[in-house]
């Protein structure tokens, strides 16, 4: 097999994947096709050394990289706030308030668009755990190796980032009901 | 206001929460977590609420699709680097870019390529090794994060050894170390690079530590000195047996660890 052959039956499959990620680390399309392409190139130069196993988590850490070297070069302000744990800390896990609340009713009702803007306010570092998760849908030990943090950290940010959108979304709701 | 420590206990239940929800923990933490939830409305409301935050992802978010037109330019860059030797500046096909778009690209290309070349693809994707002992610090801190760490609490090595038979077809040597002061308190199964491995459980005081038997197929030297790593403050010791890899990992201190690999290596008579 040469290597056209083993990037195009190791990477050409992910390619909706790819740029799935791709568009929520850079925030739209026509960037997210550029991280891709540049991800491809690099994809290929070491397709030789992939395992056919585990393509597309390998694929997905090289776009996650790359679009990190893009976003670092476009919109550095990005970047800096998210290498920090401080920030982490912060944010927190706050305990929602309203125990007895309808917040499962509001999220039921939370429109797409909505939607779509919470996850895209939400810190890169809480973000891309996050997407990784709900969209690609990767384990644990994937999502370790991909983003090259321990499994402990995998899920506190997970844990956080889902926290973070809930709070979200109930405060948006709340919002509504005032405004009615 | 919640005081400090029942703030870190909520941070642990929420954890061990979603990570249920992700199908993510061993029979043991789910039984924790699943009594955590029964004692506690509280946690019941964040469950519904993590429920409720999937079925809305999901049913709002979906994987984007790639048009015909993006896939055949990603098939376009492969054909043209197959075709040129390594190292010649690709060009990447693209819609309406302006020229000097285009010589920033070119210049970044080369940029990737000489950064590639020169062994960035390692800061990429880190080691096998690193990687590899960061997987078994993280599920050595995972395991001390549930209600045991351990699925099996045995102090007798005959009680832990066949259970890892029946459990993995695989059996580890059990040593047997109360008499040095590490104590045996029993064995789980970890998951590793994709594989069920046997991990037993020692105590040294109220230190946790995790011995990783990773099976390896041929026959290497069991005299080589042991290797030593430190990762998020844990110390982890290396070495090959006769039949496994072996990994221990613990936050005992450096010397007192390797005493323990030390003892454990003489009571398995490997070297």
């Amino acid at each position: 097999m040469d290597n056209r052959q083993r990037f195009n039956t190791a990477v050409l499959p992910h390619l909706d994947d790819a740029l799935s990620l791709a568009r929520w680390l850079t925030g739209n399309a026509t960037d997210a096709e550029d991280v891709v392409q540049d991800a491809c190139v690099r994809a290929f130069k070491a397709v030789d050394s992939i395992r056919n196993s585990d393509a597309r988590a390998w694929l997905l850490a090289i776009v996650r990289n790359t679009a990190f070297t893009w976003i670092e070069k476009n919109r550095p302000k990005t970047v800096t706030t998210t290498d920090d744990e401080g920030l982490f800390e912060q944010a927190g896990l706050e305990r929602v308030e309203h125990q007895d609340s309808p917040e499962a009713l509001l999220i039921e009702k939370t429109d797409s668009e909505y939607l779509h803007l919470a996850i895209a306010a939400l810190p890169l570092a809480y973000r891309e755990v996050l997407v990784l998760r709900e969209i690609e849908e990767l384990n644990y030990q994937d999502i370790s190796k991909v983003l090259s943090i321990p499994i402990g950290t995998v899920m506190s940010r997970l844990a956080r980032a889902r926290n973070l959108l809930i709070q979200r979304i109930g405060m948006a709701g709340k919002e509504k009901a005032g405004a009615a | 206001m919640n005081s400090p420590s029942s703030r870190s206990s909520r941070e642990e239940s929420l954890m061990l929460l979603n990570a249920y929800l992700d199908d993510e923990l061993d029979a043991a933490s789910v039984l924790d977590i699943e009594r955590r939830l029964a004692d506690d409305p509280a946690l019941r409301v964040e469950h519904d609420r993590l429920m409720q935050l999937r079925k809305t992802l999901s049913s709002h978010l979906k994987v984007e699709r790639t048009s015909e037109d993006f896939r055949n330019r990603v098939a376009a860059i492969a054909q043209d680097m197959n075709d040129k030797p390594p190292g010649t500046v690709v060009q990447l096909p693209s819609r309406e870019r302006r020229w000097k778009d285009w010589q920033q690209m070119a210049a970044a290309a080369v940029l990737a390529a000489a950064v590639t070349a020169g062994g960035m693809y390692g800061f990429l994707r880190p080691s096998p090794a690193a990687n590899e002992i960061a997987a078994i610090v993280a599920d050595h801190q995972r395991a001390l994060l549930s209600a045991a760490p351990f699925d099996v609490a045995s102090s007798d090595r005959h009680t832990v050894k066949p259970w890892f038979d029946s459990k993995l077809a695989l059996s580890p040597q059990v040593v047997d170390l109360a008499s040095d002061g590490f104590p045996l308190a029993g064995g789980r199964v970890e998951v590793l690079d994709g594989k069920p491995v046997p991990v037993l459980v020692y105590r040294r005081r109220a230190h946790v530590i995790s011995v990783v038997a990773v099976p390896h197929a041929e026959q290497k030297s069991t005299t080589e000195p042991a290797l030593a790593a430190t990762k998020d403050g844990y110390s982890v010791i290396r070495w090959h047996g006769r039949d496994f890899d072996y990994a221990v990992v613990s936050d005992l201190a450096e010397n007192e660890l390797n005493e323990f690999v030390t003892r454990w290596r003489e009571a398995a008579g490997e070297n």
